[in-house]
């Protein structure tokens, strides 16, 4: 067979694969309108989540190791870690609920900016791959103390920005209001 | 034991008469007023096939007429075919207006791209560049559906369950078709009928499948024509949107820079 052949071949299979992938049930429910607008006028998870990391530094373990406090330390690895794996999972949730209602956005809108959807489809591919590749990095226990160290300092801004677009679409929130109950009535 | 010939024969006919059976249902069911190009599509295959019945057992199977009729009109079935995968994606996404002004554009620059793709391979006799064209026709409906699917998947369209069935039905078909006449490509002068036998069972299925579907699922099921919300307001929200993920993601993009997170 040649190189062609086996080509058409692939080709064939791998969209009987995807045909399939398309029958699946998707792995979690898909939001309800008012849930989505709920998100997005209120403060998220993951906004509050840095504060918590901001107060576990990696100066509290060095000082533990010094004082040859070896269980605690240990204790304290893992409870770090589950916090920032926790903290990815809030991103994630709130990187999803964004999508979500894109989506929704687009089915109701007469006209969809084609860039703005590419652009949302580059950005969750992008996101997807980081996070499960930071989300192995935490659970291998490769440098978990400088992607911590990262998250703490780096939250505090980012939670302003995020915040900042928040407030942003706040301002439509007339919009929102009509748009909620016309969604209510096509998820209901 | 049963000769290929035979086989295939058989397989022709059952296929027929199944051709026949949801054509019946499709009538009786009133399907030709939702699906009207399905239905000219499927009494196309059954033109098809008894024209191409008459000219086998007028000719036989191996001459230049049987050849140019079978596969003349096999061309005039694979474009019905498309306009019906087309029918079946306007209902689908046709309702949402926005949804579908991008749809329709990325369907057609799939399928123009796929169908180029393998008109590549179609050289060499004429004979060859018919058959290669339509594996190329047949690989270009398959992608337009699979890509179909991942859009109502994306925006989580819901798609009427007859509409499914037909679909998976043009797809599944398609694929093996493009398997079978690629693995069979070099061998097809001598193991001509047994390719021919399996493509023949190969649709076979694909009718089955879609006589259960018509039988079993109501066919108007279609979406409503709904405009919410302005265009306007549509670029607002979602410029806003994805600057909101633009941040999630530089969020995440810091954690992974290896010197740590920038002051």
């Amino acid at each position: 067979m040649t190189l062609s052949l086996f080509v058409f071949v692939l080709l064939a299979v791998t969209l009987v694969g995807i045909l399939a992938w398309t029958g699946r049930a998707p792995r979690r429910k898909p939001w309800t309108a008012d849930q989505i607008f709920a998100a997005l006028s209120s403060e998220r998870h993951s906004l509050r989540l840095p504060a918590i990391v901001q107060a576990l530094q990696p100066e509290d373990v060095a000082f533990l190791v010094e004082r040859g406090h070896r269980k605690l330390r240990a204790r304290l690895v893992r409870e770090r870690r589950q916090i920032a794996l926790r903290y990815l999972n809030q991103l994630q949730e709130d990187f999803e609920m964004l999508l979500e209602a894109s989506r929704l956005l687009a089915v109701l809108s007469p006209e969809v900016i084609a860039m703005h959807e590419w652009e949302r489809l580059k950005l969750s591919v992008r996101f997807s791959v980081c996070c499960a590749y930071l989300r192995w990095k935490l659970r291998l226990g490769l440098e978990p103390w400088r992607t911590f160290d990262a998250l703490s300092t780096m939250a505090g801004s980012m939670a302003l920005r995020v915040e900042t677009a928040t407030a942003r679409m706040g301002e439509r929130a007339a919009v929102g209001a009509a748009f909620s109950s016309t969604l209510q009535g096509r998820r209901g | 034991m049963v000769e290929p010939l035979h086989l295939r024969d058989l397989a022709w006919a059952v296929t027929t008469c199944c051709e026949i059976v949801l054509l019946f249902y499709l009538w009786n069911r009133r399907r030709y007023s939702t699906h009207p190009v399905l239905f000219l599509y499927v009494v196309a295959v059954v033109v098809q096939s008894a024209l191409a019945m008459l000219v086998y057992e007028e000719w036989g199977y191996s001459t230049r007429a049987y050849w140019v009729v079978a596969w003349g009109t096999q061309m005039l079935v694979i474009c019905a075919r498309g306009w019906a995968v087309f029918e079946l994606a306007h209902r689908s996404l046709g309702a949402y207006r926005g949804i579908w002004a991008l749809a329709w554009r990325v369907l057609f620059s799939v399928g123009a791209v796929v169908l180029a793709y393998g008109l590549l391979f179609a050289h060499g006799q004429w004979t060859t560049v018919v058959m290669n064209a339509g594996r190329g026709m047949e690989l270009s409906i398959a992608a337009i559906i699979v890509t179909l699917l991942l859009f109502t998947r994306y925006y989580r369209v819901p798609i009427a369950p007859l509409d499914r069935s037909l679909a998976i039905g043009f797809c599944l078909y398609s694929c093996f078709y493009v398997a079978n006449f690629s693995l069979f490509e070099p061998h097809l002068s001598s193991r001509a009928y047994f390719w021919n036998f399996l493509d023949i069972s190969a649709f076979l299925a694909s009718l089955l499948l879609w006589i259960v579907a018509v039988r079993r699922y109501p066919g108007d099921s279609r979406a409503e024509q709904r405009i919410t919300i302005s265009s306007e307001v549509y670029g607002q929200l979602s410029e806003n949107l994805n600057l909101r993920l633009h941040l999630l993601n530089e969020h995440l993009a810091e954690l992974l820079r290896p010197g740590g997170p920038r002051p």
